[in-house]
């Protein structure tokens, strides 16, 4: 009956405690990642990078962390390359967000690598937030 | 006897009351106040002060173009309280103000809507939003509450940016400048307290590819030229809404250059290079509720005019 007792405080502490991890939106393996080579091109290929640039962005729109440069969103990268890669094109079209092309022409291997980048800094960066923010704050962690 | 208790326990009970109240703004005083300290003290003699606060001013910005001594009442205006030439211009503009015609436009849309005067008896309500509402458990800008207002009275809700939002918030904010009004934001419970604390990390957060936070240019970068424009200081960044922008007036086929403060926040978070919350999302509100909570007691100053 002990047994039972302890299993069942082990199993609800462990619950607890990985809750409260995924609750408070930390996204514990980021921190870790070499941003250089998850998102290297020449060792994972263009598409293990897209899918990377996929799963980390993915996280970073949930957030509300997804990057936007010259008005176009890290997703439209994504598609970008996607649509490069389908259509067996050595550019890609970019679309920003008021759905107009973009001058700017990249190869899918920049696009891919600039996506991933973007994906994986958002989140490196929401979680360094959470620790330096206050360090801006007049009358807390901002001295002058 | 007896009514003698009952009184003063009706008392009593009030005044805890009130202090309970109170007591869940008492951070966001703490940050106010050392906010205007920070502002007041940068702007006290810029010249004097440079190594401190502006190590990449020119001599000429900070001899010829800044005043000395800036108050917290001054801080109202935006960056014209501390650029000379700025004011200049801006008062220039102001002797024919662009914005004229959509206030009157705003008491159009206003007196021809029964829904609408349902809704806002009062107009001189521009400085009491946003408020936290504590039955719905959210923040509630003025646009939001113009658009349900809409909504349930069967009327299509206006676009959140421009157009007949910004008018109609033009006259309201108009009359309530010309009542004299304050920013008069309120933190009357905990949830209110946890929505401005949110609001709060949003804001000093670094975001975007350029990891700037609205802090970084706002409150560390205020007073500091970018290109040829200064960034402009937290405090009274929200008492002048909706503003006509020189920019947008010159891209609207109309020349309507008038927008919300929404569409003005949502453009500086593209600039950090992020993509930016929308309108009505809970960081957009809880971001406005800090910003203005952060303009308690400065005069209500919109509609006005900005690049």
């Amino acid at each position: 009956m002990n047994k039972l007792y302890t299993i069942t405080f082990a199993t609800a502490i462990a619950l607890m405690t990985s809750g409260c991890v995924g609750g408070s939106g930390s996204t514990p393996d980021v921190a870790s990642l070499d941003v250089q080579n998850e998102c290297n091109v020449k060792t994972h290929g263009v598409e293990g990078v897209l899918a990377t640039a996929k799963k980390y962005n993915a996280i970073a729109q949930s957030k509300g962390l997804e990057f936007r440069r010259l008005g176009v969103n890290n997703s439209a990268y994504i598609s970008a390359v996607e649509k490069a890669l389908k259509d067996g094109s050595k550019t890609v079209q970019l679309i920003d967000v008021k759905k107009k092309k973009t001058k700017d022409k990249f190869t899918p291997e920049y696009a891919v690598q600039r996506s991933c980048k973007f994906a994986i800094s958002a989140l490196i960066q929401g979680n360094e937030a959470v620790n330096t923010w206050r360090l801006a704050v007049p009358g807390d962690g901002f001295k002058y | 006897m007896l009514s003698k208790i009952i009184k003063s326990s009706i008392i009593v009970a009030l005044a805890s009351t009130a202090m309970y109240g109170s007591s869940f703004n008492v951070q966001a005083e703490k940050d106010r106040k050392a906010l205007i300290k920070y502002f007041e003290d940068k702007f006290a003699d810029p010249d004097k002060n440079r190594n401190r606060f502006f190590p990449y001013s020119t001599d000429d910005e900070l001899k010829n173009n800044m005043p000395k001594n800036v108050k917290f009442e001054d801080f109202a205006i935006g960056n014209y309280a501390w650029s000379i030439q700025g004011k200049e211009q801006y008062d220039e503009i102001n002797e024919m103000p662009p914005y004229e015609d959509y206030i009157d436009i705003g008491e159009e849309i206003y007196t021809s809507s029964k829904v609408l005067q349902g809704c806002f008896p009062d107009v001189t309500i521009g400085g009491d939003y946003p408020y936290f509402s504590d039955k719905r458990g959210e923040i509630v800008t003025l646009g939001v509450a113009i658009n349900e207002c809409l909504t349930a009275g069967k009327q299509k809700p206006f676009n959140m940016k421009k157009g007949k939002m910004a008018h109609l918030q033009a006259y309201m904010v108009f009359q309530t400048r010309e009542a004299g009004k304050k920013t008069n934001i309120k933190i009357s419970s905990q949830a209110a307290s946890d929505a401005y604390e949110r609001g709060k990390e949003y804001y000093y957060s670094q975001k975007g590819y350029l990891k700037l936070s609205c802090a970084s240019c706002h409150v560390q970068g205020a007073g500091a030229r970018v290109r040829n424009e200064n960034l402009s200081q937290l405090l009274g960044h929200t008492t002048h809404w909706p503003a006509f922008r020189l920019k947008w007036g010159g891209k609207n086929v109309n020349g309507d250059g008038l927008g919300t403060v929404e569409r003005r926040v949502q453009g500086c978070i593209k600039d950090e290079g992020q993509v930016p919350p929308s309108v009505t999302s809970n960081e957009m509100k809880e971001l406005l509720y800090f910003m203005t909570y952060m303009s308690n007691d400065l005069n209500v100053d919109g509609p006005d005019i900005r690049k």
